[in-house]
């Protein structure tokens, strides 16, 4: 009788035993091939600086590093990363927040979602930049109205994902679940929330960007410090290795965002790496 | 004491249906009991609401007229006293094998070393041992659906409904799901009914079998199979009496069966 179920359930093994060396040298080219299009911009760049543009307009990567250097080494860029750093965490966090609060409350209850979904999706529609001097004036000239604007821009990416995820539950696990003895919170911790968490994890991420464009466009607007002000100024001074120093900056939030999104997402999903759905990203 | 585990009392069911005024009648006064210990096998043409008839048993749908009894109690809320094995496995992807197996016992406060002993003592007799970290994903489906019947085997339900839940296995791993399924429910003396569109399996794993008619549906027969066990699965018309209860069965079930007709 084993015998006969050893035929017939073949498990599929999952293939992460790969051997050593090889591994090891895929993974070096990998990085290399990931790397190449990067390099080759910024030798271009490079070159085609004071060659086929003007220095002025577009500066080169060797202004941009010194410029970041002499940032870094006065200590002047330092008030505009920490005023920018706490309004994207706290945009971030408060947007998230409320984005999987809401979604998961309209998603378990379809009587909720009848009355309010018409007007979360009204309010989605307005172009949230538009808001931007509105929330100068409501919540004042300093870290609170980025704040407000990048967490509205969270708040929905995440509200919808969020939504989409907790009605997609499959109803016969619900109901199986039910049967097998679960009261109301012990089906949201076993069931609800692990089914949603995938695409509570695909908001957060499409959210990245989302905050740092809402804070900077409130910089933009107005403000007394921050990054989106730093460019902004030398964007007026023409001062080109200036904006260039402040993208790299913000380039540099997104990337460590996305890093640390990425290793929760692993950690939270693991049972979706097993069957080819998992994290895009190496 | 009263042998009757489940009473279906001259159930009726009704369902609005898309675009028309009156509603669609699904079940017609049926009324069967099912006994402590039995295996009783619902059979019906496909869209007859043998289906339905779990959905009540659990507590999870409640029929439009009639009532359905557990133990002497009418269900009225989600039953926790069954266990239900569906179509598909419907084991929770995010949870391995044994997480999935161990999900009853928690919901209902077993302490951790009694859930250990429990959890492997049901994977050892459906043959799943050393694959308790196994993710669903990893499982064949046969696998799959061994996981889900521990499941329910694991917290000793009163009753087990089983919702076909073969139809989606290949023709080999099917007979061998079967053999086991007598096997442990032989072994557990459990009380099952299982619905099936088979008339082979019904006869061969069942003592009673249920025969419903199309919609709307009402009870045909209620056929008694006394084939001896342990049954043959493999090679069902090598079980002596085979043809006669199939014959049974079969003579009820024709009249459902419109040949050339398409469903």
């Amino acid at each position: 009788m084993n015998e006969q179920k050893a035929i017939n359930d073949v498990a599929y093994q999952s293939s992460t035993a790969s051997n050593g060396l090889a591994a090891i040298g895929s993974k070096t080219v990998q990085v290399a091939v990931k790397l190449l299009p990067g390099i080759a911009l910024l030798i271009f760049w490079q070159w085609a600086s004071g060659r086929l543009i003007k220095e002025i307009y577009v500066s080169k990567p060797t202004a941009v590093i010194a410029r970041l250097y002499e940032l870094f080494a006065s200590g002047e860029i330092y008030p505009h990363l920490w005023v920018t750093g706490q309004e994207l965490v706290l945009g971030y966090v408060i947007g998230v927040a409320g984005g999987v609060f809401a979604g998961y409350a309209l998603g378990r209850s379809p009587r909720l979602a009848r009355i309010f979904e018409p007007y979360v999706m009204a309010f989605y529609g307005i172009p949230k930049i538009a808001l931007a001097p509105l929330f100068i004036i409501w919540f004042g000239i300093g870290i609170g109205s980025k704040v407000a604007l990048a967490s509205i821009m969270v708040f929905f990416l995440v509200f919808y994902n969020v939504f989409a995820g907790v009605r997609s539950v499959d109803r016969e696990l619900v109901n199986l679940t039910l049967v097998m003895g679960a009261n109301q919170r012990q089906l949201t911790y076993h069931v609800f929330l692990p089914a949603a968490a995938p695409f509570v994890m695909l908001g957060m991420r499409l959210a990245i960007p989302y905050s740092v464009i809402g804070v900077i466009v409130g910089e933009f607007t107005s403000s007394i410090q921050g990054l989106g002000l730093f460019i902004h100024e030398a964007s007026s001074t023409y001062d080109p290795a200036g904006v260039f120093a402040g993208i790299v900056i913000l380039l540099g939030f997104v990337t460590i965002a996305n890093l640390i999104a990425g290793a929760i997402e692993r950690r939270l999903l693991r049972w979706r790496t097993f069957s080819g759905s998992g994290p895009i990203d190496a | 004491m009263d042998d009757r585990v489940l009473v279906f009392d001259s159930i009726g069911q009704d369902f609005p249906s898309p675009g028309q005024r009156t509603p669609v009648r699904v079940l017609d006064g049926i009324s069967f009991e099912v006994d402590r210990g039995k295996f009783i096998a619902v059979i019906g043409p496909s869209g007859c609401g043998k289906s339905t008839l779990l959905h009540m048993a659990a507590g999870l749908l409640f029929p439009t007229r009639g009532s359905v009894h557990h133990r002497g109690h009418n269900v009225t809320s989600v039953n926790t006293e069954v266990g239900f094995v569906p179509q598909q496995a419907q084991l929770l992807p995010w949870k391995t094998l044994f997480e999935n197996v161990e999900l009853p016992l928690v919901l209902r406060g077993v302490s951790a070393p009694e859930r250990q002993k429990r959890v492997t003592d049901v994977l050892r007799s459906v043959g799943l041992l050393g694959f308790e970290q196994h993710f669903p994903s990893q499982l064949s489906g046969g696998m799959q659906k061994r996981g889900s019947i521990a499941r329910t085997l694991v917290y000793r339900p009163d009753v087990i409904l089983m919702d076909e839940p073969f139809g989606a296995l290949d023709a080999q791993t099917r007979m061998v799901m079967q053999s086991d399924l007598q096997t442990l429910s032989v072994e557990a003396g459990a009380t099952v009914i299982f619905v099936t569109h088979d008339i082979t399996e019904a006869v061969l794993l069942a003592d009673n079998v249920v025969v419903l008619s199309q919609r709307p549906s009402k009870l045909l027969a209620n056929i008694a199979i006394d084939l001896p066990r342990p049954r043959n699965m493999f090679e069902p018309f090598k079980n002596p009496g085979f043809d006669a209860a199939y014959d049974a069965v079969w003579t009820e079930f024709r009249s459902q069966i419109q040949v050339g007709q398409i469903h």
